[in-house]
């Protein structure tokens, strides 16, 4: 396998220019759904192959429970630098997987803890709390096992008092939008790639950030007007901000430094976005798309390569 | 397993919080301890009646006032309050919540204000239509 099994380790760097063009040329369903893909693959590829690196690593542990021949020097020959890489891949494999569980503990916890604290209600998709204090809004995703498998749009009463009847549509739209296309699954997997390999980090602020463009568009054209839209956001954000006396302090993990809000609503307060399509390759956008697509062929292809060439040795070694 | 427990055991406290309450909502006006306890079917120690309400009490659910030895009960918040307290704990503990909930804005920063209140006032001045009801609507600052 050589040097490609390296690879798909830093192939996820041909992923940078999507996530940036792809906010602002792409329609955001489509840039979501290309950018929470891309990210996953490249995302698995770099598992897998530190995954192969792990095996032939484990191998050359003294007491490991993998055939000696695993550890004989023709196997060792297929990999550069084995005894560094393979080592080191096995606290790095444990790091990702750790990252990788504690994200998803997170999202069931917070899942399960917000739909115990609205048991007391009576059933229904919209669920109003009389917080005058806390402006928020939230999509809570439905589950198995859970009340209201369709899930809940949460508001606060100083959220909807601080909104007229138009854009209080415009909210409960933009939520139901959520809710809808199961954005929390998108949010999920750009989550888990961006702790499986940190290169995608940069992704998963894109996905974020092309999940509520998304939601907002769906809103405006149920509401049959993206200004009342961009009114409501511009709004809630401003009496967000006014109700927790804060500010920036108590930023949402990740998503403050991009200023989400004013592109929201700048981009809801420009024309619509275009028609989902392909973009010319001579474009920015073209070429940011192919060097991304390519990215992760190269990336599929060189952990398939790796993990084939690893197969085959080790199976004559194990032979031998 | 013991967190699989502890977590049954909260539900519980949660659900019996919930009856309690809807007592209170039922009565007539401030009640005993003991006329809780025989509103919810009895089944409960009166000990464990007056530990609840010390809970929704120290939640700032109820409220008491002293009468002879013993207090007399008022419900201050309804279930609804109860789930906006509760969501606000979640809301609260958990600093991870953007990557689960979506929220409908995140924060912002004071450039980002700027910008936002820019924005707006352009969007207001050109479009003259205005919220119908929008009486309301003043956003603070």
């Amino acid at each position: 396998m050589g040097v490609f099994v390296f690879l798909p380790l830093v192939l996820p760097l041909t992923a940078w220019p999507i996530a940036r063009l792809a906010e602002q040329q792409l329609h955001p369903r489509a840039a979501t759904w290309l950018l929470a893909t891309v990210g996953g693959v490249l995302a698995l590829c770099s598992t897998l192959c530190l995954m192969l690196l792990m095996v032939v690593g484990t191998a050359q542990l003294p007491g490991n429970p993998l055939p000696d021949a695993w550890a004989d020097p023709e196997v060792r020959a297929v990999l550069p630098y084995d005894e560094v890489v393979g080592q080191a891949a096995i606290p790095l494999l444990a790091a990702v997987a750790g990252a990788c569980a504690h994200l998803v503990w997170l999202h069931r916890r917070v899942r399960t803890r917000a739909t115990r604290a609205l048991a007391g209600l009576p059933e229904g998709r919209l669920a109003v709390l009389p917080d005058d204090e806390r402006a928020y809004a939230y999509a809570l995703p439905g589950g198995r096992g859970t009340a209201g498998a369709r899930g809940r749009i949460v508001v606060s009463r100083a959220m909807l008092e601080s909104l007229d009847a138009r854009e209080r549509q415009a909210l409960i739209a933009h939520e139901e939008a959520h809710l809808t296309a199961r954005h929390h699954r998108f949010l999920l997997v750009a989550g888990l790639a961006a702790r499986a390999n940190p290169f995608l980090r940069p992704l998963r602020t894109a996905v974020a950030y092309t999940a509520e463009r998304w939601a907002d568009e769906d809103a405006a054209r149920a509401v049959g007007d993206r200004r009342t839209v961009a009114r409501a956001i511009g709004k809630a954000a401003l009496v967000s901000r006014a109700a927790t006396g804060r500010g920036a302090a108590t930023a949402l993990v990740g998503f403050a430094t991009a200023g989400p809000v004013p592109r929201r609503v700048a981009a809801l307060l420009g024309p619509v976005p275009p028609a989902p399509a392909l973009p010319p390759a001579w474009t920015a956008a073209g070429l940011a798309l192919w060097t991304a697509a390519g990215g992760t062929a190269v990336s599929a292809l060189a952990s398939a390569n790796a993990t084939v060439t690893l197969f085959t040795v080790l199976r004559a070694a194990t032979v031998l | 397993m013991t967190d699989e427990d502890r977590r049954a055991r909260r539900r519980g406290q949660g659900e019996l919080e919930a009856q309690v309450l809807a007592a209170l909502r039922n009565a007539a006006g401030p009640v005993t301890a003991g006329w809780v306890r025989e509103r919810i079917g009895g089944a409960l120690a009166y000990t464990t009646v007056v530990t609840i309400l010390s809970r929704l009490y120290a939640k700032q659910s109820v409220t008491r006032e002293r009468a002879g030895r013993s207090f007399v009960w008022t419900p201050a918040a309804d279930e609804a309050g109860l789930a906006a307290l509760r969501m606000r704990k979640v809301l609260d503990g958990e600093p991870d919540r953007g990557a689960v909930l979506a929220s409908f804005v995140t924060a912002l920063s004071p450039d980002d204000e700027r910008l936002l209140r820019a924005l707006l006032d352009g969007a207001d001045s050109v479009d003259d239509v205005a919220g119908a009801d929008g009486a309301e609507a003043e956003t603070g600052d």
